[in-house]
């Protein structure tokens, strides 16, 4: 299945999705040292985002979340792409630093954790491959 | 999709006519402009930075930092302040920060001291003289802050992150997008708040409910009635914590709403809040048990804070940590005031330059007191510990004894 969407950043990833339906913080919702989600009560609480290509609606929260998007990217622990609904400035910014492959304007009900993801998110675009196909 | 016009200089900045780091901060702001659809570059003259704690930056954004001020020797082009960092500038050893975050957050210090900016070390940049006009373009970092100059202010400003806020101090420019524009400054949400607000943690309450709801978008609220500063710091900083809201409105009391008249647009969705969805945020951050750390000043206090906490503390004895967050000024003030010696005799401490959203934790506690809407939302994260929400009485009251909601 394709899903058409708006280039953010440029760039292709491969990888297995980790979806989430709550927004996300870098700062406060992940550990940059782990790439683990700390925030207590979050959908995705436990799980490491570590070559994901993380779907999620749009960032929120502290400001502090751009530097770290880019500091778990370069610690290793990152997602290798990012999918969102509606891209945040905070969460754009920590990708462009971070040249971290990133498109919005995408439908995320379509996408479940599990599946395999293709970004080509120069040309805006995601070709999902349903977990369960 | 709109194309970026730039000016020949902006152009110049953009070949790297004015060096590598200019070039760099361009084309971050560029790539930023044609995904938000800006049609031009503003001029800036007012940065507030965030991602100046070294919890933050980690090593990718201190090296970030000091390539910038050290590689390419890079100067701010306007007035630049510095956002909440991870220790007490002063106290570090004293409450227990280890050496080797130290060491990283002065080398960080030190970079961004390079390249001209202030360090006043605060989330309230507004109490410390930078203060922007109404209708000034800005660049600020800090989610409270940022709504509280967009909405109290009538600033103009996006949600900047620490690559921005520094690529427009050493450009002088940003992507005219967003809030800087118009009409993106109307209301996609009516707030009918139903109760009356009574102190900083119920705002607090408030911000916390609307912003889960609005995410980024922009909410008016209706049936606020004379709102303190602080009640406002509150109301911010719970907005863009559970949210990521930049800008809100208040009828009859914000600038922006009061000139324009009705704000809303016309597809406008309509929140209640009563005593049923304030309980709901409340009950969120109902942890009971012995209180082993209590956090006033999210965001830093002003000194009206400072000195109302001080009062309420006279003759008070506490066992468990008490931690009072402000900014170095505020605090200089206090202690010339005296309110400082009355706190720090309860066994409180004051704190200033940081705050636990920001540093990192020197001890094991398990349940942190807190008036703060923001604090009570990030802290369980962070410290790894359980939060309630309360007032400051209640709190003091709850300190005193040790414990909140039921038997030791």
């Amino acid at each position: 299945m394709k899903l058409e969407g708006r280039t953010i950043v440029k760039g292709e990833a491969k990888g297995e999705a980790l979806v989430t339906h709550d927004n996300i913080s870098f700062m406060g919702t992940i550990n940059p040292n782990t790439g683990i989600v700390i925030e207590k009560g979050h959908e995705l609480e436990g799980e490491c985002l570590k070559d994901k290509i993380l779907v999620f609606p749009q960032s929120k929260g502290s400001t502090g979340g751009s530097y770290m998007l880019y500091d778990v990217v370069k610690n290793g622990y990152g997602p290798a792409g990012i999918i969102n609904v509606m891209a945040e400035s905070i969460v754009v910014i920590g990708a462009i630093v971070a040249e971290l492959p990133m498109i919005d304007q995408i439908d995320i009900n379509k996408i479940n954790t599990g599946d395999q993801v293709y970004l080509n998110a120069g040309e805006g675009f995601a070709e999902v491959e349903n977990k369960t196909d | 999709m709109k194309i970026l016009n730039l000016t020949n200089e902006e152009k110049n900045m953009l070949q790297g006519k004015q060096g590598e780091m200019i070039k760099k901060s361009m084309e971050i702001l560029e790539t930023l402009g044609d995904i938000y659809g800006a049609e031009r570059m503003i001029d800036i003259n007012n940065v507030h930075s965030p991602g100046v704690s070294y919890r933050v930056t980690g090593d990718a954004g201190l090296n970030f930092v000091k390539e910038a001020a050290y590689k390419y020797n890079s100067c701010s082009k306007c007035i630049m302040t510095l956002n909440t960092i991870g220790i007490d500038y002063d106290k570090a050893d004293e409450l227990g920060f280890s050496k080797e975050f130290q060491e990283k957050q002065h080398e960080l210090l030190k970079a961004y001291e390079s390249i001209g900016a202030i360090g006043t070390y605060t989330c309230t940049p507004y109490l410390i003289s930078n203060l922007p006009r109404y209708g000034e373009h800005i660049a600020w970092g800090e989610s409270s802050a940022v709504a509280f100059a967009n909405s109290v202010i009538g600033a103009r400003t996006n949600r900047e992150g620490g690559p921005t806020a520094l690529a427009v101090a050493l450009t002088g420019k940003a992507p005219a997008y967003g809030f800087h524009l118009d009409e993106n400054r109307f209301g996609d949400f009516l707030v009918n708040v139903e109760i009356e607000l009574n102190n900083d943690s119920e705002y607090g309450a408030l911000g916390y409910y609307v912003g889960q709801i609005v995410g980024d978008k922009v909410p008016i609220f209706d049936g606020i009635k004379n709102p303190t500063l602080e009640n406002l710091k509150a109301l911010s900083a719970a907005l863009a914590s559970s949210g990521a809201v930049a800008l809100y409105h208040i009828k009859g009391i914000t600038p922006e709403v009061i000139k324009n008249g009705n704000m809303l647009k016309e597809n406008y969705e309509n929140i209640t809040y009563g005593k049923e969805e304030k309980e709901e945020v409340l009950n969120k951050f109902s942890n009971k048990g012995k209180v082993d750390m209590v956090l006033f000043g999210c965001p830093h206090t002003s000194i009206d804070e400072l000195k109302r906490i001080a009062l309420n503390l006279k003759n008070k004895n506490f066992l468990s940590e008490v931690w009072i967050n402000t900014s170095q000024p505020i605090a200089s003030l206090g202690e010339r005031l005296g309110y400082n010696k009355i706190i720090e005799k309860s066994g409180a401490k004051i704190v200033t330059d940081t705050c636990p959203v920001l540093s990192e934790t020197v001890r094991d506690y398990d349940l942190m007191l807190t008036n703060s809407a923001k604090m009570a939302h990030y802290a369980p994260g962070l410290w790894n510990l359980t939060t309630t929400l309360l007032s400051l009485e209640e709190i003091i009251e709850a300190a005193v004894k040790g414990y909140w909601g039921g038997n030791i």
